[in-house]
């Protein structure tokens, strides 16, 4: 890793901001887990439970202009990013203020205003096109930079390597952020990889790789703002690994039968909520009240955002019709 | 995909109008409703209107020319069926492409199904001839089988055609594929008898005819005819109203629908003049079965509406329409002349205000009523012009007294004034 | 005015462009090494010369990539032409391709554009299996992709101008017979046609066909190289009083059903010739709206002229007999003119 980008000490109010985008992340996710078991919300639900601190981190360096690729889970990227809980709640219940106008579902969450780019859900998919992203910046003279996310699943798919490929080769500005939570789907990594970390394959592309416990969201954000540093000076990408844990299963189907309780429970020691909280209280950073109070405003945000979303109409039938072709 | 606009079958007997003039150019945006050509049937010039809204894109026919009914004169576009292209490229449009108009002989082809034309080929039938049952109007091959069996003859036909001395095989074959009725051995008759200018006049009356008075003479009623002119501005204005509010459902109510309907309820309320008598038995109905007299060029025929199809305007016209559809294909069963209990008899497109009505036998009334005219009148107390209607009530008086009649017309003229009755039934 | 090749008329498309919108740029492989081939068929010599290899932008084999890439940069402003060297490796990508580039407007709701062009060469030239496909109908059954096959030099130049202004994913097909590319690059059995093409700007507009022989007896649909049988075949019918109308769709999606139609109404009688595989193709799908839409107009039932349903062959003798001949269409266009 270079060590000429110098990350400076995070303030008390990016410390909260941190928080307040972990725990918005987590009680959202918690809330429509809630809301899909009512049967208010069809479909099905990738939830981020337990990797909030990668989201939160890998983001929290970005600057407006900067894109950002998402995937198949990608409610906790988009609330950390700022992506507005009322849209993602009414596209969730399929309504027409959504940010998909109801045509998304939770997999194409998105806010391309905000440089979220509508998620991507096909494993590996969204790599390559996050390097065009990084080329139309370099083309168009902005210091512009992409950060793509995946699971690590995705770094398996041909797509990856070629996207990662080509944006070693033509030095993008891009950080590959890989959320390794153990897991494709139900497949366990060392299943499907002969290696460590999915890090060790930036050398055969010739980029740095970064491995970081992705349930430190001080840890990831130091990483990612490296990262970012280096992309943004034109010296390319970095493959950024962040070791975590789905706390919840794949998909609203999965009974998680192939781990053990003991590996749960293992990792919910780890939970990087509570410890964060236990870090900002113990540092004396903060009082238990004042994040209470951060808590209360995430709570108030969540419940006007389910009446927004039940108040919303559901799209017009004609909608279908539209926006296949611009 | 355009609309086609199609020449109308106005007449119920002429198979080519003439278009006299378009009222709307090619390239104008139309209105539905809106009036789009004149029309020349045997009867008058018509405004046609324009069955849809949008911008006529072609027409295909020239003024003054003779078109089949039913045939494709003018194209009408939705203005977002121009070429649709990038918003980017819009300027490097071309605009509105115009496509060559197709030959003539295309533009006058017979729709008609592969299976049909193949069979009507191998036959060397005329498929324009043919009355088409498929989908949209298209001849399919049960229409051209048709037109192939032998001309089927009702068994009042061959009596009435023994009676006369006509040879009805020989009709039959002039006709394939259609039902020769009483009617159609009628008419042949008639048209033998009718005289030419170089006929003697002063000619015996034929054996059919003879036998037809006779008949006549033996069972006729002692006829009265009553008569009271009305008021039918109310009837004028919701006749609109019914036109604009069923217009969506191709549906054209006609005075004569609501007549029908009135005689109807105003029967089922003095069902002493809704029957028959043979000069023996009074049968009086307490259900309606309303002949309907309608003028063709073979004569007088006499199809009856059913109890049912009175249920209301909808179901009146709709049956009228079905009735007329079937006079000028000839397609007319015994059945739906069989059983009527009363008739009425409209002359209103005529220039006749009052006349009296035949009793219809063995039925013993019949209502007539004429046209229904502009006219200076006394209403609510001032001097107006009103439209005005005289109906004519003929009964038969010995079965029938003249006061329960005059109620019976009474009763006709006060819902004719006030048409909203018919609503509540 | 000029007389040039496709492949100089896609050239010039190219550089006007490029000109024009400095957010034109061109990806692919060997499209501007220095001293390449300018594309496998030599549509990009002599441009990376002029616009530099930042805009001129050689990439790996990475075929997912280079449509990966394209749509991401067009996601974010950019107008990126991609050049995939034969377009059997469009198969390498459909993943961007389907599920990328012509989905992502939609299920944004609007709030993406992907104004791409994929540009692509069909066509069997005795290459075998994997480099002889014509594999238009596939992009065809896919909402959100536009699909454009021009077969003359003025067409190729004015739709690569329309395809990179237009704000949607346009699949645009070359035929390696047609290009007239030269030297080493020139193929065997080429038709090369040389097309006047003006001086001045022009567009030929998405989504318009163009009848090329008109005629009162029948209707042949056919593009690329096989339009160039199907006039061929024209000529023959013409002698045996047969006059066929011969319509180039130019553009597959959207497609101009309207001048089909008109011309099947005046005919009543459709013959549609595509060199891809018989089955599920395009044709297919212009024979199905016709029998809907034309039912009653025809007297004849609609034929298609297509490759068998086998996969392209190496051997010529055996690809002459792939590839629909001016023979099969004369003798098909003949059999509709029987009694039915």
């Amino acid at each position: 890793m270079d060590q000429q980008h110098t990350i400076p000490p995070l303030k008390k109010e990016e410390l909260l901001d941190l928080y307040r985008r972990m725990r918005l992340a987590r009680r959202f996710e918690e809330t429509v887990n809630e809301l899909y078991l009512q049967g208010r919300i069809p479909s099905t639900l990738h939830l981020a439970i337990g990797q909030e601190a990668t989201a939160a981190g890998a983001l929290h360096c970005l600057r407006p202009g900067d894109t950002v690729f998402s995937t198949h889970r990608p409610h906790a990227h988009a609330l950390a990013h700022g992506v507005s809980p009322h849209a993602m709640m009414a596209e969730l219940m399929a309504r027409s203020t959504g940010t998909c106008k109801g045509k998304g579902g939770s997999m194409h969450i998105g806010d391309f205003a905000r440089g979220f780019v509508p998620a991507i859900a096909i494993v590996g998919g969204n790599v390559p096109i996050a390097a065009g992203a990084a080329l139309a910046a370099t083309l168009q003279g902005s210091d512009a930079v992409t950060l793509c996310f995946f699971g690590d699943g995705a770094a398996n798919e041909g797509a990856w390597h070629e996207g990662v490929n080509i944006a070693a080769i033509w030095r993008l500005p891009v950080v590959f952020v890989c959320e390794n939570n153990l897991y494709a789907a139900s497949t366990p990594f060392q299943e499907a990889f002969s290696i460590a970390h999915v890090a060790d394959r930036a050398g055969a592309y010739g980029i740095p790789g970064v491995v970081v416990d992705g349930n430190d969201v001080l840890a990831v954000r130091a990483a990612a703002a490296a990262a970012v540093a280096r992309a943004r000076s034109g010296e390319g990408p970095t493959l950024l690994e962040c070791l975590t844990y789905r706390l919840c299963g794949h998909s609203r189907s999965d009974p998680r039968t192939y781990r053990t309780q003991q590996e749960e429970k293992e990792w919910q020691e780890r939970d990087p909520l509570p410890n964060f909280v236990a870090w900002l209280t113990a540092g004396g950073h903060f009082t238990p009240e004042a994040l209470q109070a951060v808590d209360q405003q995430i709570e108030a945000t969540l419940a006007d955002a389910i009446a927004f979303a039940e108040a919303s109409p559901s799209p017009e039938p004609m909608s279908l019709y539209e926006d296949v072709y611009a | 995909m355009p609309t086609q606009v199609l020449m109308p079958p106005l007449s119920q007997t002429l198979e080519t109008l003439v278009l006299v003039e378009w009222l709307k150019q090619s390239g104008q945006p139309v209105t539905k409703g809106e009036p789009l050509f004149l029309v020349e049937s045997d009867k008058a010039t018509l405004e046609v209107e324009a069955p849809v809204s949008g911008v006529v894109s072609a027409l295909l026919v020239e003024p003054g020319t003779e078109v089949r009914v039913k045939t494709p004169i003018a194209l009408i576009v939705q203005p977002e069926e121009a070429p649709t292209l990038a918003p980017a490229l819009a300027t490097a449009s071309p605009g509105r492409r115009v496509l060559e108009p197709l030959p003539p002989e295309r533009l006058q082809r017979v729709v008609a199904s592969p299976r049909a034309r193949a069979q009507a080929r191998a036959a060397a039938i005329d498929l324009a001839a043919l009355t088409p049952t498929g989908p949209g109007g298209m001849i399919v091959a049960r229409d051209v089988a048709a037109a192939q069996l032998p001309a089927r003859i009702s068994p009042l036909a061959r009596r009435t055609a023994a009676a006369e001395g006509i040879d009805v095989d020989t009709l039959a074959k002039a006709h394939p594929g259609r039902r020769i009725l009483r009617a159609d051995v009628l008419s042949e008759v008639e048209a033998a008898n009718t005289p030419n200018a170089d006929a003697a006049v002063g000619q015996p009356l034929s054996p059919l005819r003879q036998t037809i008075a006779e008949r006549l003479s033996r069972s006729a009623a002692v006829a009265v005819t009553l008569s009271c002119e009305v008021d039918a501005t109310e009837l004028v204005a919701l006749r609109q109203q019914a036109i604009l509010d069923l217009a969506a459902e191709k549906v054209r109510p006609t005075f004569t629908d609501f007549f029908a309907l009135i005689v109807a309820r105003c029967l089922l309320r003095s069902p002493g003049i809704n029957g028959t008598f043979d000069g023996v038995r009074l049968n009086l109905c307490e259900e309606v079965q309303l002949s309907l007299a309608i003028d063709t060029p073979r004569g007088l025929v006499t199809p009856v509406l059913r109890n049912s199809d009175l249920a209301n305007l909808r179901t009146v016209a709709a049956r009228r329409i079905a009735l007329l559809e079937a006079v000028a294909q000839q397609r007319l069963t015994p059945a739906d002349l069989a059983g009527g209990t009363f008739t009425l008899t409209n002359l209103g497109r005529q220039r006749v205000d009052a006349f009296t009505p035949l009793i219809n036998p063995p039925q013993i009334g019949v209502l007539g009523t004429g046209r229904i005219r502009p006219a200076p009148a006394v209403h609510a107390g001032q001097l107006a012009v009103r439209q005005r209607l005289v109906l004519s009530l003929t009964f038969d008086h010995r079965v029938i007294d003249g006061a329960p009649a005059a109620r019976f017309l009474e009763e006709v003229a006060t819902w004719i004034e006030e048409p909203h009755r018919i609503w509540y039934g | 005015m000029a007389e040039m090749t496709i492949a100089e008329a896609l050239r010039q498309a190219l550089r006007e462009e490029m000109r024009r919108d400095p957010r034109v740029f061109l990806l692919g492989e060997d499209i501007g090494v220095p001293g390449g081939f300018g594309g496998a068929f030599t549509v990009t010599l002599g441009l990376a010369e002029e616009f530099g290899r930042q805009r001129v932008r050689d990439t790996p084999i990475s075929e997912a990539a280079i449509a990966g890439v394209a749509i991401g940069a067009a996601l974010c402003g950019m107008r990126p032409v991609a050049d995939v060297q034969y377009s059997d490796f469009l198969f390498n990508m459909m993943d961007q391709l389907v599920n990328q580039a012509a989905k992502l407007r939609y299920m944004s709701a609007g709030a993406l554009a992907v104004p791409m062009v994929m540009r692509a060469p069909v066509g069997a030239t005795a290459r075998g299996a994997q480099h002889a496909q014509s594999p238009e109908a596939f992009f065809t059954h896919v909402p959100g992709l536009k699909v454009v096959a021009p077969a003359t030099a003025y067409d190729a130049k004015g739709l690569l101008k329309a395809a990179i202004r237009d704000d949607n994913p346009v699949l645009f097909f070359e035929h390696k017979l047609l290009y007239g590319s030269k030297g080493a690059r020139s193929e065997k059995g080429a038709v090369s046609p040389k097309g006047e093409v003006p001086d001045e700007e022009y567009i030929v507009p998405i989504g318009e066909a163009m009848v090329r022989r008109v005629g009162k007896d029948v209707t042949i649909v056919a593009s690329l190289l096989m339009l160039y049988r199907a006039l061929e075949a024209a000529g023959v019918l013409a002698q045996e009083g047969i006059e066929a109308e011969v319509i180039d769709p130019r553009t597959l999606v959207p497609f101009d059903k309207e001048r089909v139609l008109h011309s099947v109404k005046k005919t009543g009688r459709l013959v549609i010739v595509e060199e891809d595989n018989l089955t599920n193709g395009w044709g297919a799908e212009v024979a199905a709206w016709m029998a809907d839409e034309a039912f009653v107009w025809l007297d004849a039932p609609i034929k298609r002229v297509a490759a068998p349903d086998v996969p392209p062959p190496f051997a010529p003798v055996l690809e002459q007999h792939y590839v629909p001949s001016t023979a099969r269409v004369v003798d098909t266009v003949r059999s509709l003119f029987g009694v039915y």
